[in-house]
């Protein structure tokens, strides 16, 4: 603007920080204005390797601030009830496929519920068989590599196995609880409940399995022995009420006891997580 | 005109997420305000993080800039005020306004009352309470509120040491004209 410029000897004492308060104020106030000086004293600073602060790596920083992208709602509720940033990023990674399976699972149980509005006996068996399984499923599948394309480099990631599918698999089963549980209202009497504990132990037994095969496998053997079950069950004309009784209750918490016990026993073999396919 | 891109041509690209840009404008900003930041703040990891801040801000919200002015202006603003708030939450580190101390040479001192004349003599009379004031509210800009957080003193406190400041200038200056 002006022919006026910072001279080099003042500017050199402001860069080194030797100048008198007249001096400095009147080089910071003509800065503003002079894109020549702040070159100047940019390239002095760099030059003499006087530089305050490593302006590369708070580059970096600021260039990895503003390129993360928004976290998601549901990372941010796992945030707000105290997860730690990075533990709730990792869970929340796989809410995108989640959301795909949920809708699956909701129409297979919409289905169930609708037979079981409808025929009182045979519908409530159809929701039982269907019921239980769900949960399980969910997780054997967001487990799955195919399924989840955040898994690959989730296994890789130096990261307690353990926790890591602990947490995902609560993850899953908060998201897929509340939709079963809504769905089960509409089946009459205490059905709606007494699947829980079956679906828990299911779960259970599906992780204690995963140490041995992958969790798909453990999953889908499950829903078969279970279905195998409840067909058995149906055909010989038993009433869905021996599922309900608090004596297969208790044997289904039994279950889910035990299955867990032998997945944390076991869970060294988690690491065998990683070749599924 | 000339080769390069002006500031406010960056800021426009910046608008549209183009990061070269930011980058361009980091480059060209970051060095000159982390200088001038750190002569208000000793603590190097403050600086840093304020200048972190400004940019990022400057990237949130690059239309802040109203066109008026050099934004070089705009971006000191910005990044006094996110150092002031940095402050606020560290009442462990203290912002230093500091003449760094160091008495000039006697043939130095001559040259400098020549170029700046008597307001300069004036300034380095003043107690460096005193000063720090001056330099937060007349040449940063600030007001007496963020001069209060940036130097951990009662707003009343630096109303008052203003105050003496002024008279203490004008008398000086009157000093030296009669």
């Amino acid at each position: 603007m002006t022919g006026w410029h910072v001279g080099d000897e003042t500017l050199r004492r402001y860069v080194e920080r030797t100048d008198l308060v007249a001096e400095g104020a009147a080089v910071e106030q003509h800065m503003l204005t002079c894109a020549l000086c702040r070159a100047r004293v940019n390239s002095a600073v760099t030059a003499a390797d006087l530089a305050v602060i490593d302006l590369s790596a708070v580059w970096d920083r600021t260039r990895d601030a503003v390129e993360v992208p928004r976290s998601s709602v549901f990372e941010r509720l796992l945030r707000s009830a105290g997860l730690p940033a990075h533990e709730a990023r990792l869970v929340a990674l796989a809410s995108a496929f989640r959301a795909v399976w949920l809708v699956g699972v909701a129409a297979v149980l919409a289905f169930a519920a609708l037979a079981a509005a409808i025929g009182h006996a045979r519908g409530l068996w159809y929701f039982l068989a269907a019921a239980p399984l769900a949960p399980c499923l969910v997780v054997a599948f967001s487990y799955d590599r195919r399924m989840d394309p955040a898994l690959e480099p989730e296994m890789v990631t130096p990261y307690p196995a353990l926790r890591l599918v602990l947490l995902r698999t609560i993850a899953v089963l908060a998201l897929a609880l509340p939709a079963v549980l809504l769905l089960g209202l509409v089946v009459p009497g205490e059905a709606p409940f007494a699947w829980l504990l079956p679906a828990v132990g299911f779960v259970a037994v599906v992780l204690a399995a995963s140490t041995w095969v992958s969790p798909l496998n453990a999953a889908v053997a499950v829903s078969a022995a279970w279905l195998m079950t409840v067909w058995l069950l149906a055909t010989r004309s038993a009433s869905p009420a021996a599922v309900l009784q608090a004596r297969t209750q208790v044997a289904f918490l039994v279950l889910a006891t035990a299955s867990f016990g032998i997945f944390l026993v076991r869970r060294r073999h988690l690491r065998q997580l990683r070749p599924w396919r | 005109m000339e080769g390069p891109p002006g500031d406010e041509m960056l800021l426009a690209a910046v608008a549209e997420r183009d990061m070269g840009a930011f980058r361009t404008l980091y480059e060209r900003h970051a060095g000159w305000l982390a200088l001038r930041l750190a002569r208000r703040c000793n603590d190097r990891d403050l600086v840093a993080d304020a200048v972190q801040d400004t940019f990022v801000a400057v990237w949130q919200k690059p239309r802040g800039f109203r066109g008026d002015g050099d934004i070089a202006a705009w971006l000191w603003g910005i990044a006094i005020r996110r150092l002031v708030s940095r402050l606020r939450q560290r009442t462990d580190v203290a912002a230093v306004f500091a003449s760094t101390g160091t008495t000039p040479a006697a043939e130095d001192q001559v040259l400098l009352s020549v170029e700046y004349g008597d307001i300069g003599e004036a300034l380095a009379r003043l107690s460096p309470e005193m000063r720090a004031v001056i330099q937060a509210v007349v040449l940063d800009g600030l007001s007496a509120r963020e001069a209060a957080q940036l130097l951990h003193m009662p707003v009343s406190s630096v109303k008052t040491r203003l105050y003496r400041a002024k008279a203490h200038l004008r008398a000086t200056l009157a000093e030296g004209l009669s």
